[in-house]
């Protein structure tokens, strides 16, 4: 009978400590949301390498009672990379090491359709504020529209930490949704005339303009703009190290091995945020749709500047260019691209695109820095 | 330093935030023309446009391209045999070593895809 007892109680201590006991509709629902973004990270490929994590950190964000937050350990650690912006930098970090900055450098005209594409973000912002948010949060909330994951989690923790999590997940599923929201806004703003455009060749850009440029930009950014000078300086750094052609290791470092651990710590955190409790509310949804009339929004403020740029140079320039003024590194350079070749088989628009790509991530971080120093 | 938002309409703040994106942008690409600019190390492509233009001697129908000189004339064999086999019609005219560039390698590969 004793033995009997003590196995019934063991049992029900069991059951009272799991997580099955604590378990709500909304936790099934968010764990569901999680699968959902696995299958399309495995299955579809869209950007596995950020969706994975993020899908999977979303699940492990929704089993009650694990205690993650309560005391340091691995998952506390994340957060607090995340929460403390010493991911975001990082990843920029990466980023300037993997971007060749040579197609801006060889055609600086095309900053300007990065400026342009930063339109969304404003479009955003100003929805947000109608729809309720306060400034600071539709600053944050406008921010998706740069299509720039570490600049948007960069400005909600400064601005609207509470927003994080669903701020966050809507940059990175719109920048992995780029290929499927780009298209219909480039068909519908360009003609097929415009979209056959082949672009001439670039000029070779030498060492010497690579090699300047980020220690100048940097130089200038961050004096006019402290608040982003992590951020702006780390893109530049990593650039350096790519350019200077005697800090090789540096930059094998920073683009391989530095990039994926911190992809892998900031994805997984990101998708941590994404707990039932401050997930599934009606502002989420909200910030949900502003994210996608922003990322439009942008797309199509690029595509018109592109537009405006081709009718200035004779049609020297492809419009499709300006959607890359997303960030979206490369993915949004990609889209030009592909776009650009079913129009035209053979047309080469990449390279082209990758001047206003960079420039999208230099004006996100500026618009960031702009907001920042006007609403902090 | 914390302070209050200088203004709260949406629309001041989208005027005053690309007017400055736009600015900071143009100005970084002044910055970059000013850096090719003083590039001491540029090509003078000038020097091309003030010689004088002779007029062409006249020469012969010209050759086929020579196969590049480090490559063994086996490896040009069985490229040229391959291309034969693959029922591309035509001759090899040439045979040179892929440039390893990036954009290049990218629009080949894309290319090949196609295919």
């Amino acid at each position: 009978m004793e033995l009997i007892n003590a196995f019934v109680v063991s049992l029900q201590s069991v059951w009272f400590d799991s997580g099955f006991s604590a378990f709500t509709a909304g936790n099934g629902i968010m764990i569901a949301v999680g699968l959902v973004l696995l299958y399309l990270a495995i299955v579809k490929e869209f950007e596995p390498l950020l969706l994975g994590p993020i899908a999977f950190g979303c699940i492990l964000a929704n089993f009650p009672r694990t205690g993650f937050f309560d005391e340091m350990g691995l998952m506390m650690a994340i957060h607090y990379g995340i929460a403390n912006e010493i991911f975001p930098p990082l990843i920029f970090l990466g980023i300037g090491a993997m971007t060749d900055f040579g197609p801006l450098l060889a055609r600086p005209a095309t900053l300007l359709l990065g400026a342009a594409a930063q339109f969304g973000v404003f479009i955003s912002l100003a929805g947000a504020m109608i729809l309720g948010f306060d400034v600071k949060e539709a600053a944050a909330i406008g921010i998706i529209g740069g299509a720039d994951g570490p600049t948007a989690i960069y400005l909600s923790i400064k601005l609207a930490p509470h927003l994080l999590g669903a701020i966050a997940v809507a940059a990175y599923s719109y920048m992995s949704l780029v290929p499927l929201i780009q298209p219909p806004v480039m068909k519908l703003l360009t003609t097929q005339k415009e979209r056959e455009i082949s672009m001439e060749q670039l000029r070779p850009v030498t060492k010497f303009e690579r090699v300047v440029f980020p220690i100048v930009a940097t130089i200038f950014i961050s004096l006019l703009l402290p608040p982003i000078a992590a951020l702006l300086g780390c893109l530049m750094l990593g650039n350096l190290f790519r350019e200077s052609g005697v800090t090789d290791r540096l930059s094998d470092t920073a683009q391989n091995s530095l990039c994926n651990i911190v992809t892998i710590f900031l994805a997984t955190g990101t998708g941590m945020t994404m707990n039932a409790e401050s997930f599934l509310v009606k502002e989420t949804l909200l910030i949900i749709c502003l994210g996608l009339v922003a990322f439009i929004g942008g797309t199509a403020a690029g595509l018109i500047l592109g537009k405006i740029m081709c009718r200035v140079t004779g049609g020297k320039i492809n419009p499709l260019i300006g959607s890359a003024g997303v960030s979206a590194v490369p993915m949004a350079a990609r889209v030009s691209q592909l776009v650009g070749s079913r129009a035209k088989p053979g047309n080469y628009l990449l390279m082209h695109a990758m001047g206003p790509n960079v420039a999208g991530v230099i004006g996100t971080a500026v618009a960031a820095g702009t907001m920042l120093a006007m609403l902090k | 330093m914390e302070h209050q938002p200088v203004t709260t309409n949406p629309f001041i703040i989208m005027l005053i935030n690309m007017t400055v994106v736009f600015i900071v942008l143009f100005v970084l690409m002044y910055v970059i023309k000013l850096i090719h600019y003083v590039d001491p190390t540029k090509p003078k492509e000038e020097t091309k446009e003030v010689a004088p233009v002779k007029a062409a001697p006249t020469v012969a129908p010209a050759e086929p391209e020579p196969a590049f000189s480090g490559i063994p004339d086996e490896t040009i064999a069985v490229i040229a045999a391959a291309v034969a086999a693959a029922g591309i019609s035509g001759e090899v005219r040439a045979v040179r070593p892929i440039n390893r560039n990036g954009w290049k390698s990218s629009g080949r590969m894309q290319g090949i895809e196609r295919m």
